[in-house]
């Protein structure tokens, strides 16, 4: 019987179309799994099932009676609870406040409202006192307390939002039997996802959404990891690669503890742009990070990588992710902040030297083409493109042999995005070596010239060029494990 | 720029200070006419030396992101055994060296608990407060010391060029401080480090050692600070400087610097300080019972902070 049915749900930010003419069916008791890359509008889609966010066209029918959720606390009156992907509880709360949090009225009875959370804690197999402060438990412990207020809710509808990015392996399958014990009691459960291996063992049904557009819906019994991939990534088209170069130089080896089973090893050569692949939590996002000597138990050949400055004078630099609170001091001029990494260069017995200053600063002005070209302005006023050159031009002034690129072009709009890759492509052509660890396919693809995959705090392939999309996709997913 | 089109919110928030100066200035000599006479301006010149002595070092501290609450102690702790050292027989230069030296000594102190054991500023300083009282309390039995050497007079009460020695010794540490932010690399870590620790650190700035620098700076400004005082009563008190770390922190903030760090400098400091010293001047020369002066003096804080606050948040 379909509980619920979203018919042409379409939905705009400024000019960017999140979901257009979207369709949806949910059954009643099924688990059915809502896939695509990142930016295809899953999240969008079940913010708006959920009444976070309203949308500009299209219906909701519930039960066969049209719906319009208004707010949160309209579609969990009809029974349609959320667990978002950035997890929405009160940390310094305790675990049986935030599971009534916003049921509370008038006098609150602690003693009963014990009772019931310990209650609904052992229905999610939660082994906690209810006393205890949300921000003391693991992201593991968090998700199932947000799925226990979800119960709590008594929603007929659970949709759940990338729920195992950050879990451990052991939580992802209690999530799973928790998953299995609500559908038996008649909840259909929305599950969001990367990772087809998850897919393909809990879910009923499989929708592939890409840029905003309905791909398919299929039966799990029906289809294939390799068609769940291929409707991901569509038919091929024919992008960007560079040629496969020929290099000898080695500059020296990562040896680096990402909290897998064992350290892994990865080699640069000169001239090298070797993309980093994987979702989150695979281990990828903390290999840059390790190689910048920013956790233990890295080393750069002998050279152990205690701290960052450890790590700049092995001639190893990064650009972090988050140009904003890593990057830049927004305070100080695009000058000032081309100069952190290399103070103790244009000093003289501590003084600075304005003149070799000015010059190193004008150098990478041009070099990066910046826009506007005023060293004096603060950064705080530039585009976020123009704010990621200076956090590149700090980076190149010290004059590294690997450089570091964590998700260089997040947040940076498409413009700026294709200057910054012709940035990167020219440094790897004058030597420097380059790690480039991206949860864009399409930036790894089009500037590595090897990708490394890594699942479970391992690199689990190396792909080489040509490469293809859904080969990418497939090995990032677990689909190529899967077949 | 045309002159019809002034953009007044950056005149006033590049120099809205000086003006408001201006304006308190002459507001007083129009409401005294003992105000502004050459002797009652030098007299507030020299009142303020010790308070902008401090609020040199504690600007420092700022910038960085941290405070120092021990300063004031940490003045009585530096005076006391200065003037011992003095009187005790060591020739007055070496006692005022090893006076500094303690203060620096004892910033380290402050500094590495920050620095190193990660522990709040307010709460590392805090405790220094107590710990510093406790010490000049305890090396002096509780009693002031006198009879200190000719030179402490001099320093206290002498004048070179038409300006007291105090100021000369204010003016040369504002400069040094000066100098240091504006123009080394140390100070440009400083304003980093401020700004966002975390770029900082990523740049491979050595972040530990530059905060310990501020709070050693600030331990040397308050030892600093002890001897123009020592020099100014002509002796020492283990009870002396009690709240002189509130009075240089409202110098540091009605200055422009914020307490949010890597933003701010030390002429605005000096401008701080002249507008409280100022207030508090012409408040005596007005007759004004003390108790009201202290109302009006925590109402010019609150004022400049309310006003950096609407300029600051207009501008981004
Ligand atoms: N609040 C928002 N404001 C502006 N754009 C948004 C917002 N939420 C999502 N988007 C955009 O809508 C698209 C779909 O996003 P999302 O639904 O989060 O994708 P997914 O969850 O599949 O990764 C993306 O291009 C994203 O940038
Ligand atoms: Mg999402």
């Amino acid at each position: 019987m379909t509980l619920l049915a979203m018919r042409g749900v379409t939905k705009r930010f400024g000019a960017v179309a999140a979901l257009s003419g979207v369709d949806f069916d949910l059954e009643a008791g099924e688990v059915h799994a809502l896939v695509g890359e990142n930016g295809a509008g899953k999240s969008t889609l079940m913010k708006i099932l959920a009444g976070v966010q309203p949308l500009d066209d299209g219906t909701m029918t519930l039960e066969g009676r049209e719906v319009r959720f208004r707010n949160v606390s309209d579609a969990q009156a009809r029974g349609v609870v959320m667990v978002y992907q950035e997890l929405a509880l009160v940390p310094a709360l305790s675990v049986a406040e935030n599971l009534f949090l916003g049921t509370l009225t008038g006098i609150v009875r602690y003693r009963a409202l014990r009772e019931r959370a310990r209650a609904l804690l052992a229905q999610v197999d939660l082994d906690l006192d209810p006393e205890t402060e949300v921000e003391r438990l693991s992201i593991g412990e968090k998700q199932l307390v947000e799925i226990a207020r979800a119960l709590a809710r008594e929603g007929r509808v659970l949709v759940l939002d990338e729920p195992t990015a950050a879990l451990s392996s052991s939580e992802t399958e209690r999530l799973f039997e928790l998953i299995a014990k609500v559908k038996a009691a008649g909840v259909s459960v929305v599950y969001i996802s990367h990772r087809l291996e998850e897919v393909f063992r809990i879910a009923d049904r499989v929708t592939v959404l890409r840029d905003g557009r309905l791909v398919g819906t299929r039966a799990l019994g029906d289809t294939t990891p390799d068609e769940v991939v291929e409707m991901m990534v569509g038919s091929a088209v024919h992008r960007y690669q560079r040629p496969d170069r020929h290099r000898d130089e080695r500059l020296g080896r990562f040896e680096l503890d990402i909290a897998g089973e064992a350290p892994i090893e990865i080699t640069v050569h000169a001239g090298e742009i070797v993309g980093l692949a994987g979702v989150i939590g695979s281990g990828r996002e903390r290999v840059l990070p390790s190689a910048f000597g920013l956790r233990d138990g890295a080393r750069w050949g002998e050279q152990p990588l205690r701290s960052p400055r450890e790590a700049i004078r092995a001639g190893i630099m990064l650009v972090p992710s988050d140009r904003k609170s890593q990057g830049l001091v927004l305070e100080l001029s695009v000058q000032e902040n081309v100069s952190l990494g290399t103070l103790s260069r244009l000093q003289r017995f501590g003084f600075m030297r304005p003149e070799a200053e000015r010059a190193q600063t004008r150098h990478w002005i041009d070099m990066l083409s910046l826009r506007p070209p005023l060293p004096h302005k603060p950064v705080r006023e530039l585009s976020g493109g123009n704010q990621q050159k200076v956090v590149l031009a700090k980076a190149l002034a010290i004059e590294p042999t690997v450089l570091l690129l964590d998700e260089p072009t997040r947040g940076v709009d498409v413009g700026a995005r294709a200057e910054l890759y012709d940035v990167i492509d020219d440094l790897s052509t004058r030597g420097l070596g380059l790690l480039l660890s991206s949860s864009d396919t399409e930036e790894l693809i089009g500037l590595s010239d090897r990708i490394l995959v890594f699942r479970g705090g391992r690199v689990i392939t190396e792909l080489r060029p040509p490469f293809t999309y859904e080969e990418v996709v497939a090995h990032v997913t677990g689909a190529r494990q899967l077949a | 720029m045309s002159l019809a089109r002034v953009n007044w919110r950056e005149l006033f928030a590049r120099f809205g200070l000086v003006l408001a100066l201006i304006a308190l200035v002459i507001i007083l000599s129009l409401l005294s006419d003992r105000f502004m006479t050459q002797s009652n301006l030098i007299n507030v010149l020299r009142q303020i030396s010790i308070n902008a002595i401090i609020a040199a070092g504690m600007t420092v501290v700022i910038i960085g992101r941290g405070i120092d609450l021990s300063v004031g102690s940490l003045l009585a702790l530096t005076g006391v055994v200065g003037a011992a050292l003095a009187v005790g027989g060591l020739p007055a230069g070496i006692a005022i060296a090893a006076a500094l030296g303690l203060g620096l000594a004892m910033g380290v102190f402050n500094g590495a608990f920050v620095a190193y054991a990660g522990i709040a500023p307010f709460i590392v300083t805090l405790a220094g407060l107590t710990i510093f009282r406790g010490m000049a309390l305890a090396f002096t039995d509780g009693r002031p010391i006198s009879g200190l050497p000719p030179i402490f007079m001099t320093i206290g009460y002498g004048s070179f060029l038409g300006l007291p020695v105090p100021v000369w010794i204010m003016l040369g540490f504002l400069l040094l401080t000066h100098v240091i932010l504006r123009y080394t690399a140390l100070g440009r870590s400083i304003y980093a480090i401020g700004g966002n620790e975390e770029a900082a650190r990523l740049s491979g700035i050595p972040v530990r050692r530059v905060l310990l620098f501020t709070f050693a700076y600030s331990g040397l400004a308050a030892a600093l600070a002890s001897v123009v005082l020592n020099g100014r009563l002509n002796s020492a008190q283990p009870s002396a400087g009690v709240m002189f770390e509130l009075d240089a922190i409202a110098a540091v903030v009605v200055g422009g610097t914020s307490l949010f760090g890597g933003r701010g400098g030390v002429f605005g400091t000096l401008v701080g300080a002249l507008i409280i010293g100022v207030i508090n001047n012409g408040m005596n020369l007005l007759n004004v019972p003390s108790f009201y002066q202290q109302i009006v003096k925590g109402g010019v804080i609150l004022g400049a902070l309310l006003i950096e606050r609407v300029v600051s948040t207009r501008r981004s």
